[in-house]
């Protein structure tokens, strides 16, 4: 738990040709196996911080690290997007037209594993997420909390060293908010993860070992 | 409705193809003799004599072939041969019997005489001219059931082509021991058109593939059909221009998994794929209908079978899933090339 796994360097990201500041020079590291939460008033920054992270989306100007080596090209995204790095947003973005158990296969498709390995693979972690009695059935069927629970399995699937959660709990009542909670911090420390959440939940960022707070654009404090 | 225009077209040029061939195997011809320019009744009359001269050749009997319009509303092919051509031998005479040389005479096929509401006995007029009809037929291949025979000269007479033919049939004698049949027919092939310059003699498969009727009855199947293609591509890519739009946040969380461009593309086209089986699908049981229908029809009842071949409902599938990929391409590489987090935005 010392190296450093993520870091932005004087990271900035505008929208709109300039209009929108989303980022005005971030400087962050992150270390392997830490839970930190980015925290902050809603259109701070933060999930767009989370993006850059992840891989999703670019950098207006300065850089963003993993081990070392910038995911500015020709670093291959993709690989990194699906091996190294599992998502969990608010929205859940589980596809509606498949079943729990396909869900949680989909970044599988990235990897060499049989067809029979995938679908071992999806039933074992949704048993670890307590939902063996929802393997056949579709997302709509599910509660909230069962739907992002479904959703943490997915972000698990290619066994990524990074997990970074969009407001994880925005869409949960108080009682699914803390399961969840409880859940991805059982799972950072069990697979000794790095674990990022974004939240505006300040409850939720005390939890994390370190608070990253985010305001216009800017770290606050950490 | 691409697919199904294409099944019914090119289906029914195809058994026409198919009548065409089973009139000469049902007749026993191995060769027929015309024009290497391929004009149409344009062989000399006179070149029979060389013809049947030659070692190889059993029989030969010159014969025109002729759309004609026999009333106003019925057109019909019309054929001219000698009364003893032996290719009036395979026929089964239903009433009256075979039409005599010199005579104007001719028989009917029993889906002509039918149409024509003429049995034997009755007469036809013809472009001017009084013909009896001596007998009703049934032949071997649909293509007669809807024909009228009669004597070569009056043909000649009555399209005033002289002494002019389409082309001599020309049956040979058994290959010798040892030979193939394809060496045998091509060694008579090769006299044939050493004795007679100006003339080709193709093989019975091949004109009933290439002749003139059947040519223009395939373009202009595989024309039609093209244009109902396309239409059908151009819609088959609006489907899936719409899907892509629709889904371009399922795109998006696909590319934040991980998922490559080509992978996103791989999905897009077959999904493209599958609907373009199912539409070939549907098109082929359209274009069934549609050949059930014209078998229907008195006027294209007997030009062909309402079969569809396995080959020809392959090609329609085959054709069909290709035209998918095709007009899928430019949604699916649209799609792919999206930014996982511009798609994950959208609404």
């Amino acid at each position: 738990m010392s190296e450093c796994l993520l870091e932005t360097r004087a990271v900035t990201k505008s929208f709109d040709g300039g209009r929108i500041q989303a980022l005005r020079g971030v400087d962050l590291q992150v270390r392997a196996g830490e839970f930190v939460a980015i925290s902050g008033a809603s259109g701070s920054g933060k999930s767009t911080l989370l993006q850059l992270l992840g891989g999703l989306d670019a950098p207006t100007t300065g850089d963003v690290l993993f081990q070392g080596a910038s995911l500015s090209p020709p670093f291959d995204l993709d690989a990194y997007r699906s091996q190294r790095v599992g998502f969990v947003f608010q929205a859940f973005y589980l596809l509606a037209t498949l079943r729990v158990l396909e869900n949680v296969q989909i970044p599988m498709f990235e990897t060499s594993l049989s067809a029979r390995q995938r679908e071992d693979k999806a039933a074992a972690l949704l048993h670890e997420m307590g939902l063996d009695e929802r393997l056949r059935q579709y997302p709509n069927e599910l509660s909230a909390g069962e739907r992002q629970r479904v959703a943490i399995a997915r972000s698990l699937a290619n066994d990524p060293e990074i997990l970074l959660a969009d407001e994880p709990t925005g869409n949960l009542d108080s009682e699914n908010s803390a399961r969840i909670m409880a859940i991805l911090a059982d799972i950072q420390a069990r697979r000794s993860m790095t674990l990022i959440v974004v939240t505006h939940d300040e409850d939720i960022a005390r939890g994390a070992q370190r608070n990253i707070r985010i305001r216009d654009g800017r770290i606050w404090s950490q | 409705m691409g697919i199904a225009a294409f099944v019914a077209l090119v289906g029914f040029a195809k058994s026409f193809e198919a009548e065409w061939l089973k009139l000469y195997e049902s007749a026993g011809t191995d060769l027929a003799v015309v024009e290497k320019t391929f004009l149409n009744t344009s062989v000399d009359g006179s070149v029979g004599g060389k013809l049947r001269a030659l070692p190889q050749v059993a029989s030969a009997v010159p014969m025109i072939m002729n759309l004609m319009d026999l009333t106003p509303e019925v057109n019909a092919l019309v054929y001219g041969m000698p009364a003893d051509s032996y290719e009036l031998d395979p026929l089964t005479i239903l009433q009256g019997r075979r039409f005599r040389d010199g005579e104007p005479e001719l028989m009917l096929g029993e889906i002509l005489a039918e149409n024509l509401g003429r049995k034997a006995g009755d007469s036809l007029n013809i472009q001017g001219a009084a013909y009896r009809v001596v007998g009703v037929f049934r032949g071997g291949s649909a293509l007669e059931a809807g024909a009228a025979i009669m004597p070569l000269r009056q043909l000649q007479q009555l399209a005033d082509l002289g002494n002019k033919v389409t082309a001599f049939h020309v049956r040979l004698h058994p290959a010798l021991a040892g030979q193939s049949e394809q060496e045998h027919i091509q060694q008579a092939r090769a006299a044939i058109e050493a004795a007679l310059p100006g003339l080709k003699a193709v093989p019975a498969r091949d004109r009933a593939h290439n002749n003139q009727v059947v040519a223009l009855a395939r373009s202009t199947a595989w024309g039609t059909s093209l244009i109902a293609l396309l239409i059908g591509a151009l819609g088959i890519a609006n489907t899936m221009a719409m899907s892509v739009f629709e889904r371009t946040r399922e795109i998006g969380v696909l590319r934040a998994l991980g998922w490559r461009r080509w992978r996103v593309m791989q999905l897009i086209l077959l999904e493209a794929a599958v609907l373009g089986f199912v539409g070939g699908g549907l098109g082929l049981a359209g274009g069934w209908g549609a050949l059930r229908v014209l078998a229907l029809i008195p006027a294209t009842a007997n030009i062909g079978s309402i079969s569809i071949s396995w080959l020809h409902a392959s090609e329609a599938l085959l054709i069909a899933v290709l035209i998918g990929i095709m007009a899928g391409f430019l949604p699916a590489w649209r799609g792919a090339r999206l930014s996982p987090v511009e798609a994950l935005r959208s609404e």
